[in-house]
């Protein structure tokens, strides 16, 4: 008897409020450099990630975001035409870039 | 000019450009500057944010002054965005299968009820905490130091639950699986694998940490833990263990976690290194709490030093403190901890000159393995297992 009774406590216990329904993952608001290209990212960029998660690597030269492009397709397997490839990385470049190309 | 000098001239041209690329790869001291975020996610408190899909979470510095990070400033790093919002612990079941006799489906009740229940005290670090050390920028996460932190993990070994379901002769490697899915069906999923050989008593299936169920944004409701492996092994949400006779070709195993396969796992940015291998165990490391970078105390008074060191488990033998950059150190004292976990230090120090002071840790682990000093870490195209010595600079008036 004992034990049944320690059983029902332990299948009682219960979950932190936070967690025990759906949990809800904040939105983070990012400042975007807004320009020529942006469009591309939109809709290229962020459906697997957030744009923080892009613009965390600091500013970068060309072939830096061209290589993290090519990585995205590449690897990845991110459906990104060649011409949104070349609109994407020039966006990069351009907002949040070092201003060398290597 | 002849054209013997002139040669001569062009190969010291030639070696002077050789000269500069060869030390393009440079390593310095972590960024320290990053502030809390105002947004907390669930279940922690305001941490530096630097994504939030995926959730990227780093531990403030202040918080290494003890040997355990709450679980509420535990630091957060997952994959994928799509983490599964809802986990329903009744239905929840970690499935085991391949070359095993019987296939296993574990409850969560199960997990808790029919295996020895163990504890393990033990460090989880990111293989690329610290990586705004290395310039040119590495890519991935630009952490400071705080993606790492120590706790109290209580679960099940992996052994006793590979044991019931039985593992056949030639079974080699073991696959882990977790509920992280990537946002679009082609992207390679999150899936680590181990061989057989590196399953010892300490590798357990987590469901508890500190003593509270696993943080949601940690892995719950169950989480692989691999003592003295960088974190990228510590798959989350496990949901599945698979046992294979070979190797599976992985994504995350093959391509990211890795470092240059030669003795100074080094390489530069024009040249990289062609063989790599994975990074696996982590080294020797510590990182002051306390006092932090632009802390101010007055001359002559009674500051303690504090702060934490680990290793891959052969444990912290030394830390040493230098307060005037580098040239004198001496010994801090330590707390005594299980060989996984994080070995606190303190030193007191009195400060008796005036202005800006920089303070120095260095940890020396049983095998004589030392920290080098932030410079003279070897640059990784990665920017993977930085463990240079820390270094705070304070103010004295
Ligand atoms: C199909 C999904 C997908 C798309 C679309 C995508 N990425 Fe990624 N991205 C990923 C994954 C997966 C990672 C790596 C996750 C990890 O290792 O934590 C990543 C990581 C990154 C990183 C971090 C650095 C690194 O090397 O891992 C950057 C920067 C990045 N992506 C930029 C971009 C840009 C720019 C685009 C648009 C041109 C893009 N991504 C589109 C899936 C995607």
């Amino acid at each position: 008897m004992k034990k049944i009774i320690l059983l029902s406590i332990l299948a009682l216990t219960t979950l932190f409020a936070q967690v025990d329904e759906k949990v809800e993952i904040p939105y983070m608001p990012y400042e975007i450099k807004m320009g020529k290209g942006f469009d591309a990212i939109e809709a290229n960029c962020l459906m697997c990630h957030s744009f923080g998660y892009i613009i965390n690597q600091g500013p970068q030269s060309r072939q830096f975001w061209h290589e993290k492009v090519v990585k995205m397709i590449h690897h990845f397997k991110a459906p990104i035409s060649k011409e949104d490839e070349i609109t994407t990385t020039n966006y990069l470049f351009e907002h949040y870039g070092n201003g060398k190309e290597k | 000019m002849k054209r013997r000098d002139f040669l001569k001239a062009s190969l010291v041209a030639s070696a002077a450009v050789v000269g500069t690329s060869v030390s393009a790869g440079v390593t310095g001291q972590p960024i320290d500057s990053r502030k809390v975020s105002k947004i907390a996610f669930p279940e922690k408190k305001p941490l530096i944010t630097y994504s939030d899909r995926p959730p990227l979470l780093e531990t403030p510095r202040e918080v290494f002054t003890r040997g355990i990070t709450p679980n509420d400033e535990f630091f957060v790093r997952w994959h994928m965005p799509e983490i599964p919002t809802f986990i329903d612990v009744e239905t929840y079941r970690i499935k085991i299968n391949g070359l095993v006799e019987n296939e296993l489906s574990i409850s969560i009740a199960e997990l808790k009820r029919d295996y020895e229940q163990v504890e393990v005290t033990s460090v989880l670090q990111c293989g690329g905490n610290s990586r705004s050390a290395y310039s040119p920028v590495a890519g991935g996460v630009q952490w400071g130091s705080g993606a790492m932190g120590c706790a109290k993990w209580k679960g099940v070994r992996l052994k006793d639950i590979l044991n019931r379901a039985g593992v056949k002769k030639d079974a080699h490697w073991i696959g882990f699986n977790g509920s992280e899915t990537a946002a679009y069906y082609e992207t390679p999923n999150f899936v680590r694998e181990m061989h057989m050989d590196e399953l010892d008593d300490y590798v357990i299936l987590a469901y508890e940490m500190n003593g509270e169920d696993l943080p949601y944004l940690n892995g719950f409701p169950v989480r692989l833990v691999i003592p003295g492996h960088y974190s990228d092994s510590w798959v989350k949400m496990l949901s599945n263990i698979t046992v294979t006779k070979e190797y599976q070709k992985l994504f995350f195993m093959d391509v990211a976690y890795r470092v240059p396969d030669n003795s100074c796992e080094c390489e530069t940015p024009e040249e990289k290194y062609k063989t790599t291998k994975p990074i696996t165990m982590m080294n020797v490391k510590s990182v002051i709490g306390y006092p932090t970078n632009n802390t101010v105390v007055a001359h002559n008074s009674h500051v303690v030093v504090r702060g934490v060191a680990f290793d891959d488990g052969h444990g912290i033998r030394d830390v040493l403190i230098s307060t005037d950059g580098g040239k004198n150190w001496k010994q801090a004292l330590l707390k005594d901890a299980d060989r996984y976990a994080f070995r606190e230090f303190r030193f007191a120090y009195k400060p008796t000159t005036y202005g800006k002071v920089t303070i120095m840790a260095k940890a020396i682990n049983r095998l004589g393995a030392e920290q080098p000093f932030a410079q003279d870490v070897k640059w990784n195209h990665g920017g993977y297992k930085y463990n240079g010595i820390d270094s705070v600079t304070i103010e004295v008036i």
